[in-house]
């Protein structure tokens, strides 16, 4: 009983925190697309991406939305948490990069998320990754406590 | 019936707020050109935001060269507070 509990408590969270990264990505994604240009023209000034700023603007809001959309798959759940997890790893190392090199350019993130500090923008995605963290252990346990449930 | 209902109601309903939000929060960026000088490539442009446009402390720079407003060194250095 209390097993059982424990495993809807623990979906619970996995759902939320899904939720949470769908926002986030659409919210970011559509932010995005909806200002494309800008997006490309900041991206062309960051020497590391500048080669590759026209299809970078519409990769990474496309896999934004391709994540929300599998997030919300109870299928893909899993692989989707790790691809957030991946995507924010990069896009944190991007802004580790641009506060080493090009602190003076905005951030290229969409939305209302562009009006923070660099600083603050790796604090906040230091949080995101650990949401992912904690929705990848709590599926990856509930998937073994099945098999040996199985066996 | 009703958890069938919540499981479709709640990611529709975090969509619509996240494309109306992103709708809704939309802004031009204030955005200017500045210049700095590559000792082997000249002047160059590039793009700034109002912090350095408004700002009169921390120098801007771009790969640890000073920007200008103009491709000049008499025109005035970016600033940011």
């Amino acid at each position: 009983m209390n097993g059982q509990c424990n495993i809807k408590y623990k979906g619970t969270i996995v759902e939320a925190i899904c939720l949470l990264y769908t926002v986030l990505f659409v919210y970011a994604g559509s932010s995005k697309l909806l200002g494309l240009g800008d997006f490309k023209a900041q991206l062309a000034q960051t020497g590391v991406l500048a080669p590759f700023a026209g299809w970078v603007a519409w990769f990474v809001p496309l896999v934004e939305i391709l994540l929300a959309i599998l997030l919300l798959t109870k299928a893909f759940r899993l692989a989707a948490l790790y691809g957030a997890l991946v995507l924010m790893a990069l896009f944190t190392t991007y802004i580790a990069w641009m506060l080493r090199f090009s602190e003076h350019i905005p951030c290229s993130c969409g939305g209302v998320i562009s009006s923070m500090g660099w600083k603050s923008h790796l604090v906040f995605n230091a949080c995101w990754m650990v949401l992912a963290l904690i929705g990848i252990v709590l599926m990856e346990n509930k998937k073994s406590n099945f098999k040996n449930t199985v066996q | 019936m009703k958890t069938g209902f919540v499981k479709l109601a709640l990611p529709a309903i975090a969509i619509l707020l996240a494309v109306g939000l992103a709708f809704a929060t939309e802004e031009e960026p204030m955005l200017q050109v500045a210049h700095y000088y590559h000792p082997i490539e000249g002047w160059q442009t590039t793009m700034v935001d109002e912090n350095c446009i408004n700002g009169n402390q921390i120098p801007c720079t771009q790969d640890g060269y000073q920007l200008y407003e103009e491709p000049s060194f008499s025109s005035r250095e970016l600033r940011k507070d």
